[in-house]
């Protein structure tokens, strides 16, 4: 019977090809719009907080307890080699970084501007946050007084590789202490504060130049997927203050909110709007044939039959418009996936908001079961109000009808 | 005044399932004249009654409507023709659904430009003749069968056409109501002067008419 | 026919008032929510605007692209001559921009310095509106310093403190001196505030070397919208080729191209809204359509033409659409209104985002006439489009098939 029923909900489907088209490419082309862009929203947000936590705080950062209120030398981890040793044992870090920074004065011989020189362990870097990919050109060459710099200050100071910059500030002695620097490579990192100010330069250097004791730092961070480290190493710890990268950045998380609301309430809209659709034929569908329904039920077959009938009818205009939907995501998501949205015209632009030049789409599963149980959803409840229509019908009186 | 010469229909042609409909029909029906075209079903008297309502082209011959060759004629102008001088009366769904009675008999003449007076009048006075001027305010659908037929014949005369063509007019229709309607469409071919030829297989109209075209397979067997 | 359409419209309510509906929806959306990016992006550019930038500024060549004391204007009187013959201009202030290290007892920075001419400057930008504490800068202020306050926070200084100023002079040579902390302000944004120290031209002039020296001259203008001729005509006077007029249009191009791709993808996203409408408006156009082929059919056997049926089709939507419009426009036009004058405050959002340069908490909308015909144009031109393939549909059909339809 069940097979009956099918086969007839199938022909049934077709019976109107035009407006069933319709339907399925209504479906198809508002799926696969609202994934792409889904998909490439996801992108850049994701984008944006991976390399955020890559290229400076990481999950975790220690700070001395008065350095976010006063960033200076004098607020530093004194024995911040040691604590890095320690963490790096513990169970659950997945790398450990640290890092000496002080604010000073870059100038070159035309132009000067607020910068930060920042003191890293190359290694280190690179295992906790994959530094080398932040390379935007030249190399990670700190050869013969090399540093790198952020793209946003080598823009300011008119930087290339091979320019000269001489950076000034104030050491833990109080004195003024200058030291010139080669511009190896430019990085960009997308946190916008990095790449507008950073000079990045081997942490030893950067201790010797600001005379501190080369256990010091002003930061360590951590890279961790354990939920519980922070309360372990607050306790640990309590004579630092311990950070996770949402409360340091609580914009990022603010932004990462917007998203999902702002992507709830797209699919929300867009699948309200499908429903309406499907409704409109699926409605006029089953009127047209309620002649045809009156004499089944005349002949004895049973409402529940006809109710599955028109369900799967209704779920198979669904299905094909989803897998059609689905189809042209996939190709959508993927070239958007590989080739990325170029939007280099506005390289400037981007860069300066900490956005790459190319927005890369991701692809998650969650789109397509969303959607999936949207549109299935939608198919169904389309046709209870139809549906109620046929239950009600007599059959003697329906046959009779005027044509 | 409607002359047909050697006139050829095919459907299908070329195909393997080609219908020869109508065969080298040859035919000449006057003015006035209140005749059918009669036969068995698939005998062709549909095919002959649009071909000359220039609803629909054949493939042979020509019809002359008043020695103007109607066969000659694209799409827009046989749309034209059937809107100035021909009427049609279906088997059923001849009205429009959301106009009522009124607009329905004068939706021809709003068509054609007519001014509003004369629509007013005309409307009543064909209206009176089928005995339906108690009903223009009615929708279709508060109308029983015969009583949508009589305004399709209304509508279809109000323009004042020179032919009406009515394609089995009374299938849907009881006995009475028939002739009912055979009577009524009888007086307009009187008093108007309308030429009125129907295509049906139904023995009271045969027994209304002046002539019978009798077909057969396509062919005019009788005249 | 035009009746024939109304009458059509009453009878199939089903169609109508999803039509009605969805129309209505997809015009508020659309006008409201550009009225909002328009709005924000507006206001945004003009807050950084006002801060310092200027309508239109004067540089040496290669100033902006390299730097240096090499491409400064030398002869600032020259130019300022020919600038004050010029229709359009307001008025003009020259700058001397430095950077320099500034220490406190505590602390030192980096920071801008510029010599500013203190009376005109104080038209030409908001840094003397942004007071918060102490004074702001005369002609004689001599060697006081009028400083930002993150800056001042920076340096962990209070008003009267003492300054010692390290830098580099307009021939390339030492130059020291000590600033006393005269006056601090606060502009909203972040950068300008941590970074920007003002002091008098007549002063600084002398520790520079920079008389009649200039980074660049700062021009105001009658009328904003103005501007690309007056640059023309600035251009046409000055008549050298070292020398490049620019406006704020460049100036601040970063910002004005930030807009355009959030626009860009403000678009897009209605764009995805507005396609999903269409489609169902046309659904139900069509399905309502091809539900009356019979219909059709006898009409085109008794005479209507095509261009009737076309009409006919035409004259639905049509009627559709404005109905829906002019519900929804004045109620638009009303809420975007209502929004310019009294922008949605969210607290705290320049706070979050001062990184981008986001100065104020005020949503302002933007109420521009234009816009929202244009707008309102679309969504008629959605609709209209959304009757082709229907209308397609039933001329595919002859009159006979028509009426044998089942």
């Amino acid at each position: 019977m069940f097979r009956l029923i099918l086969k007839m909900a199938w022909k049934n489907s077709f019976l109107r090809l035009s407006r069933t088209l319709l339907v399925i490419i209504m479906i198809a082309v508002s799926m696969s719009m609202m994934l792409a862009l889904q998909g490439l929203y996801d992108g850049m947000a994701e984008n944006m907080l991976d390399k955020n936590k890559r290229s400076d705080s990481g999950d975790i950062t220690l700070y001395a307890k008065d350095y976010r209120l006063n960033p200076e030398i004098k607020n530093s981890i004194l024995d911040a080699q040691s604590i890095k040793e320690d963490i790096a044992k513990m169970n659950g870090v997945k790398a450990v970084m640290m890092r000496l920074n002080a604010d000073g004065l870059a100038s070159t011989a035309r132009k000067s501007s607020f910068a930060s020189i920042v003191g890293i362990d190359l290694a280190e870097e690179e295992k906790f946050g994959e530094f080398s990919e932040f390379l935007n050109s030249g190399a990670l060459n700190f050869s013969k007084r090399g540093a790198l710099v952020g793209i946003e200050l080598a823009k300011t100071l008119k930087l290339r590789i091979g320019s000269k910059v001489i950076f000034s500030t104030q050491d833990a002695s109080g004195e003024i202490n200058s030291i010139a620097l080669r511009v190896r490579g430019i990085v960009q990192t997308t946190n916008i504060r990095l790449d507008n100010f950073a000079i990045y330069v081997p942490r030893e250097k950067v201790s010797s130049f600001l005379a501190l004791n080369s256990t010091t730092a002003t930061q360590i961070s951590i890279s961790s997927d354990d939920e519980t480290l922070q309360k372990t190493l607050q306790t640990k710890y309590s004579q630092l203050d311990v950070k996770s990268f949402f409360e340091l950045q609580p914009m990022m998380q603010m932004m990462q909110d917007m998203m999902v609301i702002f992507n709830s309430i797209t699919f929300f809209i867009v699948m309200l709007v499908v429903f309406i659709g499907i409704l409109g034929v699926m409605y006029v569908s089953i009127l047209d044939r309620v002649r045809e329904f009156g004499i089944m039920l005349g002949i004895g077959m049973r409402y529940k039959y006809i109710r599955l009938q028109i369900i799967l009818e209704s779920l198979i205009i669904g299905f094909i418009g989803f897998v059609l939907g689905s189809i042209f995501g996939v190709l959508f998501l993927y070239y958007l996936g590989v080739y990325g949205l170029d939007l280099s015209e506005f390289a400037d632009a981007m860069q300066s908001f900490g956005y790459e030049t190319i927005l890369y789409a991701t692809i998650k599963l969650s789109y397509f079961t969303n959607t999936f149980l949207a549109i299935m959803m939608a198919s169904v409840l389309s046709v209870l109000l139809p549906l109620r229509k046929i239950k009600k019908l007599n059959p003697v009186e329906v046959i009779k009808a005027q044509i | 005044m409607i002359r047909l010469e050697n006139v050829n229909k095919y459907f299908y042609k070329g195909q393997a399932r080609e219908v020869h409909a109508l065969k080298n029909i040859n035919l000449e029906i006057q003015s006035g004249e209140f005749s059918l075209f009669s036969g068995a079903s698939g005998c062709g008297k549909t095919t002959l009654l649009n071909a000359i309502g220039a609803l629909d082209t054949i493939d042979d011959g020509a019809i002359y409507l008043e020695d103007k060759n109607i066969t000659l004629l694209n799409d827009e102008q046989r749309t034209q023709l059937r809107l100035d001088e021909i009427g049609f009366v279906f088997q059923a769904y001849n009205l429009v659904p959301v106009l009522n009675v009124y607009d329905n008999i004068a939706f021809i003449m709003k068509l054609r430009g007519f001014k509003q007076d004369e629509i007013e009048k005309r409307v009543l006075e064909v209206a009176t003749l089928l005995e339906i001027e108690h009903k223009l305010d009615s929708l279709p659908s508060n109308l029983s069968g015969g009583q949508q037929q009589r305004v399709a014949v209304a509508r279809a005369v109000a323009s004042k056409p020179k032919i009406i063509l009515a394609d089995e007019p009374t299938a849907n229709l009881d006995s009475k109501n028939s002739k009912n309607l055979m009577d009524m469409m009888r007086t307009l071919n009187e008093k108007e002067g309308v030429t009125i030829l129907f295509a049906s297989h139904d023995d009271l109209v045969m027994s209304s008419v002046d002539r019978v075209v009798l077909l057969e397979d396509g062919t005019i067997v009788s005249k | 026919m035009f009746s024939l359409a109304l009458k059509n419209i009453l009878f199939y309510k089903g169609r109508s008032i999803t039509t009605v509906l969805l129309t209505f929806v997809s015009a508020m959306l659309f006008v409201v929510y550009v009225s909002m990016m328009d709005g924000s992006h507006k206001s945004m550019l003009e807050n950084s605007l006002k801060i310092y930038t200027g309508a239109i500024e004067i540089y040496k060549k290669e100033y902006r692209d390299v730097g240096g004391n090499e491409y400064l204007i030398k002869d600032v009187e020259k130019i300022t001559k020919k600038l004050e013959l010029i229709n359009g201009v307001k008025s003009y202030t020259t700058r001397y921009e430095t950077y320099g290290l500034l220490s406190s007892k505590e602390n030192s920075s980096a920071s801008m310095i510029a010599g500013v001419e203190a009376l005109k400057e104080s038209e030409h930008s908001s840094i003397q509106k942004a007071l918060v504490s102490g004074k702001y800068l005369s002609d004689l202020s001599g060697n006081c310093l009028y400083m930002g306050d993150g800056l001042v926070k920076k340096l962990k200084i209070s008003l009267n403190d003492e300054l010692a100023f390290v830098g580099a002079a307009s021939d390339d040579s030492f130059a020291a001196d000590i600033f006393k902390l005269c006056g601090i302000f606060k502009t909203g944004s972040f950068g300008f505030d941590s970074t920007s120290s003002f002091v008098s031209r007549d002063y600084f002039d002398a520790l520079m070397y920079a008389d009649n020296k200039a980074s660049y001259i700062n021009i105001k203008v009658d009328n904003l919208e103005d501007v690309e001729r007056i640059k023309a005509d600035i251009q046409k006077a000055l008549n050298d080729d070292t020398l490049e007029v620019l406006t704020w249009k460049t100036l601040m191009k970063t910002m004005v191209d930030a807009m355009e791709v959030d626009s860009i993808f403000g678009y897009i996203s209605l764009a995805l809204f507005l396609i999903v409408i269409f489609f169902v408006i046309m659904i139900y156009g069509f399905v309502n359509i091809s539900s009356r082929i019979k219909e059709f059919g006898v009409l085109e056997s008794i005479g209507l033409s095509n261009t009737n049926i076309l009409k006919l089709l035409f004259y639905e939507i049509f009627i559709l659409t404005s109905l829906a419009i002019l519900i929804a426009t004045p109620i638009a036009a009303s809420i975007t209104y209502y929004y310019t004058q009294n922008p949605i405050i969210i607290e705290g959002i320049s706070e979050m985002y001062k990184d981008y340069g986001i100065v104020s908490d005020e949503i302002p909308f933007d109420f521009n006439p234009f816009t929202i015909i244009w707008n309102i144009g679309v969504i008629y031109l959605l609709n209209l489009i959304s009757i082709i393939y229907p209308y397609l549909y039933i001329k595919s059909f002859s009159p006979i098939e028509a009426s044998h339809h089942v």
